[in-house]
């Protein structure tokens, strides 16, 4: 493989040609993580306002009451939007993981960092157990239900229960990998302070024993393929019960897998973002062409996929014709959302596509970046569009399998607003403030592709040679 | 009352590292009785030391043949339980009886490979044993766990292969 710098120094190195040996590894990332920017408490603080504001919208919003479903609209829809996005990160540190790609060695741990999202879409699922009517109301639905004889609460139990076990599992998935550098951080702390105190509960008696290192790369193998699972059970718990089933005629057998779907785009999208973030304003230099481009060209792929599933699902309704049918296209492509399918529409996919062609965007820093903004912004409007629309809808009675009248726009309202700035800073000030306790960059992975990559002279090119174990 | 005992060798590169595990090896400690400690996760195999063993492909076997008879029992036994003919067909129709037997097959393997894992990982671990903190800044160990009176033959072989340091580490004292 050759390097895209034919001036790159020799020799063996991990994802900085200063990391020779697991003692600079290890000096300059304790260093960094120890490191306290002048920034980080401002920060800190306007995002507790977001989260502050993000509080008082919800209570807002519980003052009016659960009943009416439209004023519910904008917290389902930036629900649906963390589990779109914070929680579907993780996959990026997943998936290249079980395919042995070592691109992803210095992003893997901002990944599942983003699993620690999870508590807040957990958090404001809360009152939407409360909103979502029972299936008393005659609405169809997956689960079985009958007067007297079986439960009606099925959407609520199964959905609480995936999302539980999605958060169970990203913080099981952040604790494993980050147990050989909590050993780390420990050894390194004082006797007796609370730095060591701290690590030494996390790292659990780990010692680096070959039975230990063998049962991590188990267990990380195999919580990270539960996470995935998980992750499209809750997708499609959360887009069936908790969208489909309130808007009559919507009966979709591919929207769930285009939710999921969705969620790998904008997970992809998250990172891009994020490493963006952690390269410029917090020193990480080591993320760099290859990480913008292996995850740039899998964005690329996901948005064309975007094109593919609405398009399979469009054509469904487009040319069954039927009212009803007629009347879900109103809903959400034709009425009152128009303008949102439309920036929903380029920006998912027209942007990424026309931009994302080109090598010199795909290979650059900044262009999958701004592509990446686009696509969050899309999504974002993607879901407010099916959540608030679908929510709008005030008729759930199965005796007319349709809409009987097409709701009107929802607008937000001051909560709405509230609950939508709440809920996007505090994914960002819990990531903000796990990053004060487990290292940012993955020190263990650096020490171990220290082992396996080598960059050498092939002619008069210099090549990077990687080793593989297995 | 048996009492144990450990001790363990620092050293700094690999190839001294497991000339002394071959050391340890030749001087009759099995492989129950020593360990080598690393901050990074070297390739099976780097230090000369035995594949570990593990029991875990035994669990999706078993999951498997039990979701497969759980398969069967519920398709098999609710068409003979409520014996309806459907489309001239008869009543154990194995067509249809294999996707759920198939289901069950799938399930019954991933939920006792989770079981595996939590089993054969071990968790969690009860003591640290032997163990020094310069093994997370780059250092190898190789610990040795046995007997009261093995321990100090343990540490002669040790001396020998000239480590940067050795120190006892965990004692243990148990009843049997």
């Amino acid at each position: 493989m050759s390097d895209h710098h034919n001036n790159q120094p020799l020799g063996f190195y991990a994802d900085n040609p200063e990391w020779t040996t697991p003692e600079s590894i290890n000096e300059e990332l304790v260093a960094r993580h120890e490191a306290k920017s002048k920034y980080f408490k401002p920060i800190l603080l306007a995002l507790g306002v977001g989260v502050i504001l993000g509080v008082i919208g919800l209570i807002l919003r519980l003052v009016d009451g659960v009943s009416d479903t439209s004023k519910w609209g904008y917290t389902a829809a930036v629900l649906a939007f963390l589990l779109t996005t914070a929680s579907a990160a993780p996959m990026v540190a997943i998936a290249p993981r079980i395919a042995k790609g070592h691109w992803r060695r210095i992003i893997s741990r901002p990944a599942e960092m983003w699993s620690a999202a999870g508590l807040i879409s957990l958090l404001l699922f809360i009152p939407m157990l409360w909103v979502l009517p029972s299936l008393e109301d005659g609405r169809r639905s997956l689960w079985f239900y009958h007067p007297g004889e079986v439960f009606a609460y099925s959407p609520h139990l199964w959905m609480t229960l995936s999302l539980v076990g999605l958060v169970i599992l990203g913080f099981a998935l952040l604790w494993i990998s980050a147990l050989p550098d909590f050993a780390l951080l420990r050894d390194r702390a004082e006797a007796g302070s609370k730095e060591r105190k701290r690590y030494t509960w996390l790292a659990r008696n780990w010692t680096g024993a070959t039975g230990d290192w063998i049962w991590q790369k188990h267990r990380l193998g195999i919580v990270g393929a539960l996470y995935f699972l998980m992750l499209i059970t809750v997708h499609f718990l959360f887009s069936v019960d908790f969208l489909m089933t309130l808007v009559p005629a919507w009966i979709d057998a591919l929207y769930p897998a285009t939710h999921a779907v969705h969620a790998l785009q904008a997970g992809a999208a998250t990172m891009i973002i994020t490493m963006f973030i952690l390269r410029r304003f917090c020193g990480y230099k080591e993320i760099g062409h290859d990480q913008f481009w292996g995850l740039g060209k899998l964005m690329f792929a996901l948005s064309l996929m975007w094109f593919w599933f609405w398009m399979s699902s469009f054509m469904v309704y487009w040319y069954g014709k039927r009212p009803n049918e007629q009347q879900v296209l109103e809903l959400f492509v034709k009425g009152p959302y128009l303008p949102l399918f439309y920036a929903n529409f380029i920006l998912v996919f027209v942007v990424p596509l026309f931009t994302m062609i080109w090598n010199f965007l795909r290979r650059s820093i900044w262009g999958p970046t701004l592509i990446s903004v686009s696509v969050l912004i899309g999504i974002f409007f993607d879901r407010i569009r099916v959540y608030v629309a679908a929510y709008s809808v005030s008729d759930q009675s199965a005796e007319f399998h349709g809409i009987k009248t097409i709701p009107p726009t929802v607008y937000p309202d001051v909560a709405d607003v509230f609950i939508v700035i709440g809920a996007i800073t505090a994914p960002i000030l819990v990531y903000m403030l796990i990053s004060r306790v487990v290292p940012i960059i993955n020190i263990w992975e650096q020490k171990e592709l220290l082992l396996y990559k080598l960059h050498k002279k092939y002619h008069r090119a210099t090549v990077m040679v990687l080793g593989k174990p297995e | 009352m048996i009492s144990s005992r450990s001790v363990i060798a620092l050293f700094k590169d690999v190839d001294s590292a497991a000339d002394a595990l071959d050391a340890v090896r030749a001087g009759g400690f099995e492989s129950d009785e020593y360990e080598i400690l690393t901050g990074t996760p070297y390739p099976e195999g780097a230090f000369g030391e035995d594949e570990p063993k593990h029991g875990l492909y035994r669990y999706p076997l078993v999951g498997a043949a039990c979701g497969f008879i759980m398969g069967l029992i519920i398709t098999a036994g609710t068409q003979l339980a409520y014996p309806l003919v459907t489309g001239g067909k008869p009543i154990l129709s194995v067509p249809p009886m294999s996707v759920i037997m198939y289901e069950g097959t799938m399930l019954g393997s991933i939920i006792f490979t989770v079981i595996g894992v939590i089993i054969e990982s071990r968790l969690p671990r009860v003591f640290m044993g032997a163990y020094d903190t310069r093994v997370t800044e780059g250092y190898i160990g190789i610990t040795v766990t046995t007997s009261e009176e093995k321990i100090s033959k343990a540490e002669e072989i040790l001396k020998k292969t000239k480590p940067e340091d050795l120190k006892r580490g965990w004692e243990q004292k148990d009843f049997d």
